[in-house]
């Protein structure tokens, strides 16, 4: 089916469609329609049908930007056919047409010509939709006025027929446009409204945290520590919000969502920053075990909080092998390790006893000034293997 | 002295950037989006781009290609606050020299700096877990490249002491080697990182983002 090409065209880009079809020049089949126009108004009829027919073949989108694709042009004697054809039709109408048809098939082709270079669809405004409506309004008007000249005894009923139908022709070419626009800006409108929308929600969200923590900011301005807390909550927060990591509820989680869990309530209590990284995360251990090497590796980082006097924290968790290791650094003040006091429950009940209930182990190693490094294995059982 | 361009899309950090920064370096111009960026860095050929991974107009990535592609050859430190494994991972294989994040206060900053000066590569103990987490991923297909696909034993140690929060320095004292050898060895990881043609190292780090 020949598509109707905006680039190329005079009127409504039919004969162009044509001729890229057959692989002719356009010019050639414009001259026919001339031709064909001027015996009883055939040509304009049928370029009307063909331009509704195109029209509907056409989509909306490829009318602006469709490039045709010139067949394997011949045009030698394909001209010569397009004449012949034209010739003959000119011959065939010119004999056989009756009256009738100059009567009422030329003004209607007019009527039918003038709608549709009204309504054509690259009105986008500007001159040339104004002299579309113009060009249509006329034709429209000749129609009119031709049958109006018509001095012939037909039914009077037909023509005050014709007669409304041009009336309404010009109104729904004039109103068209209008009405197509007005869906378009529908669209548009629910576009925005979801836009909107989704804005509405969006800055509920950032009112409802970063700005009420911003105001608590400048409210705690002379307390760096509560500033930074604040400020720490804040960014996790909106991080998780952003990439939807969920730390909100330690249960049923894995070891490194866990951990981060863990860090960003000690994070909450201290003044500290605690980074966690995680390295091949599980989720094959028992709750208990995971409760127990979470309880461990926060006493560790509290501790760390409390004692190093470093505001800093990492760490480190790996699966290796048949066992999973954490370690919780600082870089503070350090300690001797076997000068601790037995009446510490600190490292003796919450880690190292904790740990060798489920069958794992802890180690410290810290010396003054040094920091101290707090090793946690919990051995994976045999039959959680993957 | 070393010559840096500062590249955030941000004032506020840019200006907390320089301050950090403005003792120990010559702090040549700033830039807040690709283009731009792109520019400042051809015409002022500076020693040192500290890039912020997220950009109106694209990412630190564009902008190391952009340059590359004019014929630059300066080196990247990536700062951000992102730290999705995509994001690191596409930044360093684009040719960033190092990866911190902007949670890093000012001496960190510029020890960082002063290291992809000197050519070496610098690690967030967040790159090092990364690092250990897609080379370690269990392979499906055997590497094609053990060489480049793989880490040494020794990498993998040096890896895992920056994932634990060691500095270069406590490294080598850990490990009783000089600071120069765990120098080449993050240097050696980090070509790895960028030249390593697993498929899984980009699906593994795209994946990452939804564990």
């Amino acid at each position: 089916m020949p598509r109707l090409n905006s680039e190329d065209r005079w009127v409504g880009g039919v004969a162009a469609a044509i001729a890229h079809e057959l692989g002719v020049q356009a010019i050639i089949i414009r001259v026919c329609f001339l031709l064909l126009a001027t015996v009883g108004g055939w040509g304009l009829v049928l370029y009307a049908i063909g331009w509704a027919i195109f029209a509907l073949a056409t989509p909306d989108s490829l009318s602006s930007n469709y490039v045709p694709q010139p067949k394997a042009a011949t045009p030698g004697h394909r001209n010569a056919a397009i004449g012949m054809i034209t010739l003959g039709l000119i011959l065939f109408l010119l004999r056989s047409t009756p009256a009738f048809f100059d009567d009422v098939v030329f003004p209607l082709g007019f009527v039918l010509t003038g709608m549709l270079i009204a309504w054509t669809r690259s009105g986008e405004g500007g001159m040339s939709a104004v002299v579309r409506v113009v060009a249509g309004l006329v034709f429209a008007m000749g129609g009119f006025l031709a049958f109006a000249a018509l001095q012939v005894n037909f039914v009077d009923a037909i023509v005050s027929l014709v007669f409304g139908m041009a009336v309404v022709s010009g109104i729904v070419l004039v109103a068209a446009p209008s009405v197509v626009r007005m869906g378009r800006d529908l669209d548009h409108e629910r576009l925005e409204r979801i836009r909107s929308d989704e804005r509405a929600r969006i800055s509920a969200h950032i009112h409802d945290s970063v700005l009420q923590t911003l105001t608590l900011i400048q409210q705690h301005g002379e307390d760096p520590a509560r500033t930074r807390q604040l400020a720490r909550r804040q960014e996790r927060e909106l991080r998780n919000w952003l990439y939807g990591t969920p730390t909100s509820t330690p249960t049923g989680l894995r070891l490194g969502p866990a951990l981060e869990f863990a860090a960003s309530s000690v994070e909450d209590s201290f003044d500290v920053s605690i980074a966690v990284v995680a390295v091949g995360d599980t989720n094959d251990l028992e709750p208990a075990d995971l409760d127990a090497l979470i309880a461990a590796s926060k006493e560790a980082m509290a501790n760390a909080a409390k004692h190093s006097g470093s505001n800093r924290i990492d760490v480190y968790a790996e699966r290796r092998g048949q066992s999973i290791e954490v370690f919780v650094r600082d870089t503070g003040v350090g300690f001797d390790p076997a000068s601790i006091s037995q009446d510490r429950h600190g490292v003796a009940d919450s880690i190292v006893a904790r740990m060798q209930r489920v069958g794992g182990k802890a180690l410290i190693h810290s010396a003054p000034g040094s920091g101290t490094e707090v090793e946690l294995v919990m051995p994976l059982k045999q039959e959680t293997k993957p | 002295m070393t010559r840096i361009v500062l590249v955030d899309d941000h004032a506020l950090v840019r200006a907390g950037v320089r301050g950090a920064l403005e003792n120990s370096f010559d702090v040549v111009g700033e830039a807040g989006d690709v283009a731009d960026a792109v520019d400042l860095i051809v015409r002022e050929r500076p020693d040192v781009v500290v890039c912020d991974v997220h950009l109106p107009d694209g990412t630190a990535a564009d902008v190391i290609s952009g340059a590359i592609a004019r014929g630059v050859t300066t080196v990247f430190l990536a700062l951000s606050v992102s730290d999705a494994a995509e994001d690191v991972i596409s930044v360093i294989r684009a040719g960033a020299r190092g990866y911190i994040t902007k949670a890093a206060d000012g001496t960190d900053l510029t020890d960082a700096v002063r290291r992809v000066a000197d050519g070496d590569a610098v690690f967030s103990p967040r790159l090092a877990g990364f690092v250990l987490d897609a080379f370690s991923t269990d392979l499906k297909a055997p590497a094609a490249d053990p060489e480049m696909d793989q880490l040494t034993a020794r990498e993998q140690e040096v890896m895992r002491l920056l994932a634990r929060g060691y500095a270069y320095k406590e490294i080598a004292r850990r490990l009783t080697i000089s600071i120069k050898t765990v120098e080449s060895h993050a240097s050696a990881v980090l070509r790895k990182l960028q030249l390593s043609n697993r498929n899984e190292l980009t699906r593994w780090a795209a994946d990452r983002r939804i564990l």
